[in-house]
């Protein structure tokens, strides 16, 4: 709660010039807040957050009572507007700085990078502070980038009261200390591995491309990348020829649990599967459609008669179509009776006959 | 065809009543637009005496769908009975919504 600041004269002219000013605060946090949304946004970074504040009237006030001597005017406090930005990986630290650094003039002399401040055997906090200025406007600004985990580390070492004057124990600030050496190497972990993924997956998307399937694992990921090649396009567009149907472009990544199902280990697996059983699927959706008008389906349904023809073929029966139903749809009594008429309809075809 | 509409906290009700046309689908659109325009929530399309339904009603299900996954909403697809399934399946639209 507020309390009554017993501030002298010239603190109470810089509150006065504070107040005077604060529409012209509100309105420049805002835009500084989109600006920056913007900016980084069209960097491609993905941000944790970002937040901004204006400096609360009893938050400066607080501030003037403890050092109000040490300011001029209002234009020497550089935190009366203040963005936050939390990045989720360290890496994209540097790259937020760059972009901050192009926007705004950067007054050196009173911005702090705590990375640079710690010595070899000292932890915790891990910051940068940038101090602004802004075209047109006559005050400065305070930008903070942070990850996630030092802003967490911030938080719980601010809610230890540190800053509150009270002395405290130094077990529990080692112990603060050693957290934030562990969130600093957790940090250091996640950049690692989120390189690591990036890797192996430009060089997924190189062996998709170069076409050495059978040397590509079956996962989320290369499944994914080799979906961005259409396997199923050809056999799509000629089952909608039967009646010249609208295709409906949804995600097949729900046919990546099925195809594993199906034995499926590589890529090269799933593209042979492909090209073998594509005929039979088109004679079993040409059977089922040619009989209607229906004009408009999804892109899934050349995976799903490719798995049904596999299935079938390969003596799986009605309970492999079932199993097949149930990865797709979630487990029903209505899977089976699907799963009962699907392999009746093919019973006929030529390819269950071959 | 008939649309019944009924709307709590919770879940919005989509009652179908005989056979969803081409014919039908103009109006049946046309009734479900504030349910289109306020997709957010859950949303039950209760089929249990839809008797038909052609590719125009399969498109009114899609832009159902379109609808609720821009707008962070959940469709269920409910007692469907055996031809509709088939419909559904011989489509690839069977495994594009939850249906219960």
């Amino acid at each position: 709660m507020a309390h009554k600041r017993l501030l002298d004269p010239h603190c109470e002219m810089i509150l006065q010039e504070f107040r005077d000013n604060l529409p012209l605060f509100k309105e420049t946090r805002a835009f500084l807040d989109k600006r920056l949304k913007e900016v980084l946004g069209e960097a491609g970074l993905i941000l944790a957050a970002l937040e901004s504040r204006v400096k609360t009237e009893d938050s400066l006030a607080g501030k003037l009572e403890l050092k109000g001597n040490k300011y001029k005017s209002l234009k020497d406090i550089t935190d009366i507007i203040g963005l936050r930005i939390i990045t989720f990986y360290t890496d994209d630290i540097a790259k937020v700085s760059t972009a901050v650094e192009k926007l705004f003039e950067i007054d050196w002399e009173n911005s702090v990078d705590k990375r640079k401040l710690h010595e070899i055997d000292s932890f915790g906090y891990l910051s940068i502070h940038y101090i602004c200025s802004i075209p047109d406007f006559p005050y400065r600004v305070e930008i903070q980038i942070r990850t996630v985990l030092q802003h967490a580390w911030a938080n719980m070492n601010h809610d230890t009261g540190y800053k509150s004057g009270v002395e405290v124990p130094k077990r529990y600030l080692r112990n603060l200390n050693r957290l934030a050496g562990m969130l600093e190497l957790v940090d250091e972990q996640f950049s690692i591995i989120r390189t690591e993924l990036t890797d192996y997956r430009r060089r997924v998307h190189a062996l998709v491309a170069s076409g050495n399937l059978s040397d590509v694992p079956l996962d989320g990921d290369t499944f994914r990348s080799y979906m961005e090649l259409e396997p199923f396009d050809a056999l799509n567009k000629r089952i909608a020829a039967v009646n010249q149907a609208e295709i409906h472009e949804v995600s097949l990544l729900p046919y990546l649990p099925v195809f594993k199902r199906l034995g499926c280990k590589t890529l090269g697996d799933v593209d042979k599967i492909i090209k073998e059983y594509s005929d039979a699927a088109y004679q079993f959706a040409s059977f089922q459609l040619g009989l209607t008008d229906l004009d408009i389906m999804s892109s899934s349904i050349g995976p799903q008669d490719i798995c049904i023809a596999f299935i079938l073929k390969n003596g799986g029966g009605r309970v492999g179509l079932k199993v097949m139903l149930d990865i797709l749809n979630g487990e029903s009594e209505n899977n089976e009776m699907m799963a009962e008429v699907i392999e009746e309809q093919a019973s006929s075809l030529p390819f269950m006959n071959k | 065809m008939e649309v019944f509409i009924n709307k709590t906290d919770s879940e919005t009700t989509v009652r179908f009543v005989g056979r969803l046309d081409t014919p039908a689908s103009a109006d049946v659109f046309k009734a479900l637009d504030p349910v289109i325009n306020d997709a957010s929530g859950t949303i039950i399309l209760d089929c249990k005496e839809m008797s038909y339904i052609s590719s125009s009603g399969l498109r009114i299900f899609l832009t159902l769908r379109k609808a609720a996954s821009a707008k962070g909403g959940r469709i269920i697809v409910k007692d469907i009975c055996n031809d509709i399934r088939q419909v559904f399946m011989m489509t690839g639209f069977l495994n594009l919504f939850e249906i219960q």
